[in-house]
């Protein structure tokens, strides 16, 4: 249950809605369009008021029949047809603008993502980009679409009947006039007491209304401590403290409402009872005084609306929250030179090309790199010395943790190394363009993505103009040929977002194939065979060497079947490479590799 | 409609405070209509007596129409506390109902949710559910009753503009909004499907991004999204037709209605059947008459969700629990803490791939035994059977020679202490968290735990101590202090088994090897099983099991 006015502490509320505000002038157009269109219908609609007034005027004062009165009739007929017409183009410039803003915001995120790269998303939580992109975008529409507009007529429309009331009938226009700015200054003060609840009181507020969700989720440790059974009392004992925190802010919150209930409608009646008396001692024709008290309830309409709308507002500010991290920091940090206007992708300023002939050679010089300790439990790598030549298929084996798929992305230019060059043949890998260096790379991360669509947009997704040839030699090399042949439509298959269908082996053997079919001159490979088999495995790995001798590959791995086919072994463990050597050297050293070898021979009893 | 009944009868301890929000709203919106017709008919009554045409008492509708105006401002205030209040009430009732029997389902049934993010989905069906009153219940009963009488009211003084009114509310209050309904339904078709796969699309993007610059295949993701979000807009605007169209017709419906009670009477006061004052007041009854029906087009559309949101809700209640307890005659105590497993088999479907297959395991009194194997080998669904969280399928499983299936659950939970990777802290201080494993405990013994832990130090630079809280809303623990937590509430429960799942993956090696002596001296003479990959912690072990191939 929403609760109104809830997170609007810290001043953070009024900056989300000032970026949004800023954001909403580039449709400034289409917005003054609407609220002119919502203002002609408060026009259509005075004029529908005087029309029935002067028909019912007619009637009782005049003692008309329906014959006489036909000539206001008709027209009225069509009033009711204009306003209906007005309405729905109002709802459609509405729309509009909404959706212009929300098209500009998700270009602007995949901009910000372009122009920052995979480097960026290291630093990120990449769920909380993927959130700004779809949900947090389409949060702001309520709020461009009602909310703006809505706000506009609230002042424009009970001006416009100010306007035409006061000649005919002042003193109604002065009881509107007086309640009118009372309303919204008696909002405002209502407003602040229900906003000077602390930040430690809405806090334990939604710590109380999640109580259920925690206790949910923790399911499992309940159970494990027995707990689960007694946690039921204090679901309740919660719910009910929730129950009487969130009722001690409502009364307060609801006054708002209460004071603009008992001013519009006291407004009403005054009005009423003012023009009744004035008849009665005939200070007044009916007909003003009729129309008047046709329009009272009218003037205070647009602002009893504004609360219905309360919710998109609140809605947009969350949004907000979402999406100014993302486009903010690219505001600030964009590089001109990565500025995304002309379609370039580089995650790093575009440097110097790299020279036409293959990659011969890759060399660590006393690299080093420190994770944020904040974000996971990973030191990072120190100070590591590691070459890599083409046709060589270099291990990086350890335990989990230890910093062998940093060194991985720090190859891949994901990450910069903190101390210390790598160093591309004769060039330092800083100094390359970020776009030609992944041109000769080849990479399969821990876990692959597939992207929704066939798998042959899948497999050809680094080289579009791929051979069926080039595909078959990939998807051989592999292992995964079996895989399409399996398929009902073979390549043509339509794989679900994130590869759904597949299981986790063939994502990986499929995602193998697409980093081999764009023939790489660098293959840098994360745990290759960790969802799959022995067997397969194995077959994996014997399909690797049909290419092996025309590239680089770096082998990060734990699985000790995996390493021992690599020309040298590279044991790292907390960040350093503590051994290195070949399989069987390393093996018959009796150091740390060597007691992995001996871990991994047990077997159940 | 059988999940309709169940819904409300969820509501039925509370019925008192449902039925009093219920009636003040009605009392809300048949005061604000009477407000205008009496107006209505108080100035042209005034009007003609101040033309001397008629003679008026003025006292009583004057007073009355301050009176329904201050009536209509409480009965709002009152309304919206009453209904808030019992949609919290029933809230609190909801959740209570809800845990009590998610509860027997277990661990199993949380597994098959976090597949899918289930998690959150249940979040958002208990949410809809909590608006089920406010949204939905409240008012349609009000709608309806207060139509009734409404038009009772008008068949008093005309039974034409009655019926014409009961048609035109109808009209704008269901008939409309129930066939735009329908129709936006049509009009989105495929507006869902676009917005998962937008959404799917921007987590692909996001995940796969190092993949899709490696490949050089940004640009193409680039105009996929911007595409999909074109096609959004287009569904949207589709559906944003529909409701304008429909509001639009339903305000069309309320006018109409005025101008023909206005056709209908006209002839009657020009004949002098009907005094002429009761021509505005029929004309303004009418006019506000549509009130009523205002937010019944909001309360369909949320009708069909919250319905939805109940079927998933009330399916996992009925849920059978994964294991079944032992009779109370069966239930036997272990005397010693061995285990044993005998050629155990497992899969989680009845038919398909076994997660365990024919797996036999002794680990001695006091004996500590590593397991290790790739991930999906069964090591996890090892330590599940253990705790009695899953049933397998065949073979046998121990405890100090008391076959497993004898042993009653609370005894079970003194005997064993989980210690895993993903043990959650809850939302709460430190001290609630610590005792979750003894609810007796007294400060020195939980300072004491937290000492044995390893965290003795560290405590004194939280903000508030035992009271600090942790998890999302507090301060965030390192994943190694996390851990030592969940080791400090180990150390309380003094269980005689112990299962390490992974206890230190994912930690540096300061935070492992602090974590790993706190585990040393929580092991001793306790009957321990550890899964891990890492070198040092497998070095506490006396021997070391391959599980899988």
């Amino acid at each position: 249950m929403a609760l109104p006015g809830a997170p609007t502490h810290g001043g953070s509320a009024r900056r989300h809605e000032q970026w949004l505000k800023s954001r909403a002038r580039a449709v400034r157009g289409t917005l003054s369009l609407t609220a002119f269109s919502g203002l002609l219908g408060g026009l259509l609609l005075i004029v529908q008021c005087w029309l029935v007034a002067r028909v019912i005027d007619a009637v009782i004062i005049d003692g008309a029949g329906l014959e006489q009165v036909w000539r206001w009739l008709w027209p009225l007929l069509g009033v009711f047809g204009l306003r209906a017409i007005v309405g729905m183009v109002s709802d459609r410039l509405a729309f509009e603008a909404a959706s212009r803003i929300k098209r500009t915001l998700r270009e602007r995120v995949m901009a910000s993502i372009a122009a920052r790269g995979p480097r960026w998303m290291e630093r990120q939580r990449s769920g909380e980009i993927a959130n700004a992109l779809g949900t947090a975008v389409e949060g702001v529409h309520d709020y461009v679409a009602a909310y703006l507009p809505q706000k506009q007529l609230a002042a424009l429309i009970p001006l416009a009947i100010l306007v035409v009331l006061f000649p005919h009938d002042w003193v109604s226009g002065l009881i509107l006039l007086i309640t009118a700015p009372i309303l919204p200054l008696f909002m405002i003060i209502v407003g602040r007491g229900a906003e000077a609840l602390s930040q430690k009181q809405w806090r334990r507020l939604a710590l109380l209304g999640a109580h259920v969700f925690d206790a949910i989720e923790g399911l499992t440790t309940l159970k494990q401590f027995g707990a689960s059974k007694r946690e039921a009392e204090a679901v309740a004992r919660l719910s009910e403290d929730y129950r009487s925190a969130t009722m001690t802010v409502l009364r307060v919150a609801f006054l708002s409402s209460l004071v603009l209930e008992f001013f519009a409608t006291l407004g009403v009646a005054m009005v009423a009872v003012y023009i009744g008396f004035r008849l009665y001692y005939g200070q007044l024709d009916f007909l003003p005084g009729l129309f008047a008290l046709l329009l009272a309830p009218e003037f205070y309409r647009p602002l009893r609306d504004m609360g219905a709308n309360y919710h998109a507002r609140m809605a947009a500010i969350g949004a907000v929250g979402a999406l100014m991290p993302v486009l903010e920091s690219s505001d600030r940090e964009a590089d001109p030179a990565t500025d995304t206007a002309d379609g370039q992708t580089a995650g790093r300023p575009s440097g110097q090309p790299l020279p036409s002939t293959p990659v011969e050679r890759i060399r660590f010089d006393r690299v080093s790199f420190r994770h944020d300790l904040r974000d996971g439990g990973n030191a990072g790598v120190h100070e590591v010395e590691l070459s890599l030549a083409r046709g060589e298929c270099v291990a990086l084996a350890g335990p989990s943790g230890a910093g062998k798929t940093t060194l991985g992305k720090l190859l891949l230019g994901f990450l910069d190394p903190a101390a210390g060059r790598i160093w591309v043949d004769e060039a330092p890998l800083d100094t390359l363009d970020g776009a030609a260096w992944h041109a000769r790379l080849g990479w399969m991360p821990q876990r692959a993505t597939l992207f929704a669509g066939s798998v042959r947009d899948n497999l050809t997704l680094g080289a579009p103009d791929a051979t069926p040839a080039d595909i078959d030699t990939a998807l051989t090399a592999a292992d995964a040929l079996d895989i399409v042949q399996k398929l009902p439509d073979g390549l043509d298959t339509w794989l679900g977002d994130g590869g759904s269908g597949l299981s986790g082996g063939q994502i990986q053997r499929l995602a193998l194939a697409r980093s081999l079919v764009a023939k790489p001159e660098v293959l840098v490979l994360d745990e290759p065979t960790a969802a799959l088999d022995a067997e397969t495995a194995t077959r994996v790995l014997d399909g690797l060497q049909t290419i092996r001798a025309q590239v680089a590959t770096l082998l990060i791995t734990h699985d000790i079947a995996c390493a021992r086919r690599a020309d040298r072994v590279l044991f790292v463990d907390r960040g350093r490479i503590v051994e290195q050597g070949s399989p069987a050297e390393l093996a018959a050293a009796g150091g740390d590799f060597a007691r992995f070898v001996a871990l991994a021979s047990g077997e159940i009893a | 409609m059988t999940i309709l009944r169940r819904l409300l009868a969820l509501f039925r301890p509370y019925r008192r405070w449902v039925i009093g929000g219920i009636a003040l709203g009605g009392v809300v919106i048949l005061a604000n209509v009477a407000l205008l017709a009496l107006s209505g008919w108080f100035i042209a009554g005034m009007a003609l007596a101040g033309l001397g045409v008629q003679s008026i008492s003025y006292f009583a509708p004057a007073a009355l129409i301050r009176g329904l105006a201050i009536l209509r401002t409480g009965a709002r205030y009152g309304e919206r506390l009453v209904t808030h209040e019992a949609t919290l009430r029933v809230l609190a009732e909801l959740r209570v109902w809800f845990y009590e029997r998610l509860e027997p389902l277990g661990p199993a049934a949380l597994d098959t949710w976090r597949g899918g993010d289930l998690l959150s989905r249940i979040r958002a069906d208990i949410d809809s559910l909590d608006n089920f009153y406010l949204r939905i219940l409240a008012p349609v009963i009000n709608a309806l009753l207060c139509s009734l009488v409404i038009v009772a009211g008008l068949a008093f003084y005309d039974g034409r503009v009655a019926v014409l009114d009961l048609v035109a509310l109808l009209l704008a209050g269901a008939i409309i909004p129930l066939l735009a309904l329908r129709l936006a339904a049509a009009a989105g078709h495929g507006l869902a499907d676009t917005r998962a796969a937008l959404d799917a699309a921007a987590t692909d993007t996001t995940r796969g991004l190092g993949e899709l610059f490696v490949l050089g295949a940004f640009e193409r993701q680039r105009a996929r999204v911007l595409e999909l979000g074109e096609r959004l807009v287009a569904a949207q605007r589709r559906q944003m037709w529909v409701g304008a169209i429909g509001r639009a017709l339903s305000g069309l419906v309320g006018n109409l209605a005025m101008w023909g009670a206005l056709v209908l009477t006209i002839p009657l006061v020009a004949a002098g059947d009907m005094p002429g004052p009761q021509l505005a007041m029929l004309a303004l009854w009418v006019l506000a008459s549509f009130e009523a029906v205002a937010p019944l087009p909001v309360a369909f559309a949320a009708f069909g969700e919250t319905i939805a949101a109940a079927r998933r809700l009330f399916e996992i209640a009925d849920a059978r629990p994964a294991v079944t307890a032992p009779l109370p005659a069966q239930v036997k105590t272990p005397e010693r803490f061995d285990i044993a497993l005998e050629g155990v088999s497992m899969r989680y479907q009845l038919i398909g791939d076994w997660a365990l297959e024919n797996v036999s395991l002794r680990v001695a009194e006091g004996e500590a035994v590593g397991l290790v194997g790739p991930s999906g080998a069964g090591k996890s669904t090892l330590l599940a059977l253990i705790q009695r969280f899953r049933e397998f399928q065949s073979g046998e499983i121990s405890i100090g020679g008391v076959d497993l299936r004898e042993i009653d659950d609370a005894t079970l939970r003194q005997t064993i202490s989980v210690i895993a990777q993903r043990t959650h802290l809850f939302n709460a201080s430190i001290r609630d968290n610590l005792l979750l494993a003894k609810p007796d405990a007294s400060d020195d013994e939980l300072l004491e735990a937290l000492r044995l832990a390893g965290l003795g130090d560290e405590l004194d630079d939280f903000p508030e101590g035992l009271d600090t809280l942790v998890g999302e809303v507090g301060t965030r623990l390192s994943g190694g202090q996390a851990r030592r937590v969940a080791i400090a509430r180990a150390f309380l429960r003094d269980a005689r088994i112990l299962l390490l799942d992974e206890p230190t993956e994912g930690l540096d090696a300061d935070s492992e090897a602090r974590v790993l002596e706190a585990l040393g001296k929580l092991m001793q003479g306790k009957t321990t099983l550890l899964v891990s990959h890492r070198p040092r912690a497998l070095a506490f072990v006396g021997r070391v099991v391959r599980v899988g191939a």
